[in-house]
């Protein structure tokens, strides 16, 4: 089969900069946006998206070793079923308590501790979750490939080395 | 109590997803388990037995707001079926050595996305649910991760990709034309609908299940698939995910659209004969026995068209009857066909005489509820069809058969597999003489599902 | 504002379509994209109301459908990880056989199931392809859980 090496593209220093300035304020603002889904529009699905988009682009800059280097990057997958997990326990552990599946606590009309806007409310925990299983979904299947592409590129090298002494 | 089999196979999915599936004792514990959600979907089927239709508001709304879990004992019925041959398929491969660390964790959420399925009262949970069963599928397919299991996936996710967003299609439809999601309000809602929207939803959700099934015209996809996969998915995809379609069809076709459904009755007995002849024709003229099964399957399916057709309470006792039996049959033939030695060949030939329909084994029972259906109903034609279809899988049962006669006694014959290998097939072939020589119960309990199920009312 | 719907539903379902008949895997997928798309847009354009957002009405204001919204939220991830994955399936397509031709991809499988030997100018290719499925399979075992 005719094999052609892939064109490699470095990145613009626009990028790296820009991937760099925008890291943190770019978590905060997924952070925020799962936060204020209480008060006004936002949710966990927003700030999933957001939030692995920032780290996605860390890798697009700098290759993908730098993911690995990122250790939210590096965790990705497991914090896809954490969050998971933490869903359904949302979900399950009202129905150990007779309630029906995915009852939410305290229940409407009664009073819930808050912190400013933010409510103390088990919503709130199942958004998080949501955020989580997005943004570890989003991350963990970028880092799959890019894993299996730097080994490939790795042994294709190796491979090319031995082939030319030969 | 209606959420437990669903909340043993949800965390349990977690778990496995975490473990590596290749590890024996990893294995073992995704079959305790799929062993653990089937005796509480069992237990929840003897309540609903007893107490009659069980539902629960998500969220503790009150009904009529919020998403409804409902499940009855049509619903109980395909669960269970859908789990066993889940279960039977996962225990033959981590007997045979599980190849891919996350096949014990798919399989589990292909569980949930089946279990759910059936346990869930809203038509838009009805899709979430069987696409968490596709997408599971669809990695499934890929396992083995040969050029030929690519390419099988390949064509396995285009073609039902594209039948999951007609589904979706038709359940926007559906929603735009009754303003509901719950399945019991759209079904009373839906005889005031005009009849143009109605039929084009129909149509479309039709043709979405019957490319899950693999009726005639929408069959295409099969042959590859079932050939191109390993014998463990194979038997998945037959037994387990293909009763999506059937459910689907009952579900939507019986319950929601049944004026549609009974204009329709003349092209659904048509599709079923031209199933039933290509299929069997096909599956006389082909020699891989994996592919020999998939036409076979085909042919199946015009069966239960047929018999969906008819409707009533008989009709959709024979519905039901028929895809318990089906499902059973190819779980054994799959995995019975891909192991060697006596107990392998001994469930091939039970399972091969349950699809021919020869008295002692249950799927004479199957057979035997559609020629009553036919001649209840006095058609002629359709006897002789459903009595030529038979000899037909005779044949080809018996030649598949022979030709594995002469494979395992000729010079090259392929080396014996481990006892278990073999005893996991043949012990659902047991099954499956059990329900031939003691069918009532069985048949009690389906024709209980049907009636309830036609009369809109609990038994 | 039905007719604008149903015409960009009608040119996304039939751009869709038309990519979906091609050999290329990653046209097939965008052309499952646009179709997935479409489906979205129709549950879009079911919505019993239109208005101003479903969060929040203010009095007198008309509220667009939120089931739709809901419902069309739920099925764009469904299709997001559908794609996802067959983006993936195709990666793997690739690293094994190092084209995403479907043609390709058969020829690939004749000579699968022919078993033949390889021959001696390819020898030092299929070696790297050997060894780099090896090391694929081995990173795939390895990825922490």
């Amino acid at each position: 089969m005719p094999q052609t090496p892939p064109p490699t593209i470095v990145p613009h220093g626009m990028i790296k900069t820009g991937a760099r300035v925008f890291l943190v304020p770019g978590w905060v603002l997924a952070i925020a946006i799962l936060l204020k889904g209480y008060a006004d529009i936002g949710d966990g699905f927003a700030a999933g998206v957001i939030a692995a988009v920032i780290v996605i682009l860390q890798g697009i800059a700098f290759g993908a070793e730098e993911l690995e280097h990122i250790r939210v990057a590096r965790f990705a997958p497991v914090m896809c079923f954490i969050g998971l997990a933490l869903a359904y326990a949302v979900a399950f552990v009202p129905t150990f308590f007779g309630y029906s599946i995915l009852t939410h606590f305290p229940r409407m009309n009664e009073h819930a501790a808050h912190f400013g806007p933010l409510e103390f409310i088990t919503p709130v925990l199942f958004d998080i979750a949501v955020f989580l299983v997005v943004y570890g979904f989003c991350v963990g299947a970028v880092m799959t490939v890019a894993r299996a592409e730097l080994r490939h590129k790795r042994l294709l090298q190796r491979a090319r080395k031995r082939g030319g002494n030969r | 109590m209606i959420a437990l089999p669903l909340g043993i196979l949800m965390f349990g999915s977690i778990l496995l997803a975490l473990l590596d599936g290749t590890r024996k004792r990893n294995g073992w514990i995704a079959v305790a388990i799929l062993g653990c959600a089937l005796i509480a979907t069992m237990r929840l089927g003897w309540h609903i037995y007893d107490h009659g239709v069980q539902e629960m508001a998500v969220g503790g709304w009150d009904q009529g707001i919020g998403i409804v879990l409902r499940i009855d004992l049509v619903g109980i019925v395909f669960a269970v079926l859908c789990q066993l041959v889940l279960l039977s398929a996962l225990t033959y491969e981590v007997i045979a050595d599980v190849g891919a660390r996350v096949f014990p964790a798919l399989v589990l959420f292909m569980a949930v996305g089946l279990t759910g399925l059936t346990f869930t009262g809203d038509a838009f949970n009805f899709y979430v649910f069987f696409e968490i069963s596709m997408i599971s599928s669809y990695i499934l397919v890929n396992y083995g991760e040969s050029a030929r299991q690519f390419r099988a996936a390949f064509v396995f996710i285009t073609v039902n990709l594209l039948g999951s967003v007609l589904f979706l299609i038709g359940i926007a439809g559906i929603y735009h034309t009754t303003g509901f999601l719950d399945m019991v309000r759209i079904r009373e809602q839906m005889p005031l609908v005009q009849e143009n929207p109605a039929i084009l939803t129909a149509t479309i959700i039709f043709v979405a299940f019957s490319v899950k099934l693999g009726l005639f015209p929408f069959h295409f996809w099969l042959p590859t698939v079932y050939t191109g996969t390993r014998p463990a998915v194979a038997a998945i995809l037959s037994g387990a995910l293909a009763n999506i379609g059937t459910y689907g069809l009952i579900r939507f076709g019986v319950d929601i659209f049944p004026r549609e459904l009974e204009a329709a009755s003349a092209v659904l007995i048509i599709l079923g004969c031209a199933s039933i002849v290509y299929g069997g024709v096909q599956a006389v003229s082909r020699h891989a026995p994996a592919e020999v099964l998939a036409y076979s399957a085909i042919g199946q399916v015009g069966y239960i068209m047929i018999a969906l057709a008819f409707g009533g309470t008989v009709g959709l006792a024979a519905v039901i009857l028929y895809s318990v039996l089906n499902s059973l049959n190819k779980t054994v033939l799959f995995l019975g066909i891909s192991a060697h030695g006596w107990l392998a060949t001994a469930a091939v030939a039970i399972g091969a005489f349950s699809v021919a329909g020869v008295p002692p084994v249950g799927g004479f029972f199957a057979k035997y509820a559609l020629f009553d259906l036919a001649i209840s109903e006095r058609e002629p034609v359709l006897v002789m069809l459903i009595f030529v279809g038979s000899v037909i899988s005779f044949v080809y049962m018996f030649q598949m058969y022979r030709r594995r006669i002469a494979i395992d006694t000729g010079p090259d014959a392929p080396p014996v597999s481990k006892q278990s290998l073999q005893a996991v097939s043949f012990t659902l072939a047991i099954g499956l003489i059990v329900i031939g020589l003691f069918p009532e119960p069985l048949i009690h309990v389906i024709q209980m599902a049907a009636a309830s199920l036609t009369q809109g009312v609990a038994p | 504002m039905t007719l604008v719907f149903s015409l960009a539903i009608a040119s996304l379902f039939a751009a869709g379509a038309y990519l979906m008949l091609k050999r290329d895997l990653i046209r097939l997928i965008a052309g499952m994209i646009m179709i997935g798309n479409a489906a979205n847009l129709f549950i879009m354009a079911s919505a019993l109301r239109r208005g101003t957002a479903a969060i929040l009405p203010h009095d007198g204001d008309d509220m667009a459908d939120p089931l739709t919204q809901a419902m069309v939220l739920t099925a764009i991830v469904i299709s997001f990880a559908t794609a996802a994955l067959a983006l993936v399936v195709v990666y793997r397509v690739y690293t094994s056989h190092l084209s995403v031709d479907l043609g390709e991809l058969s020829l690939a499988e004749e000579e699968q199931s022919e078993l033949d030997e390889p021959r001696s100018e390819d020898i030092v290719e299929t070696e790297i392809e050997e060894e780099v499925e090896a090391m694929i399979d081995e990173a795939l075992a390895e990825v922490p859980t």
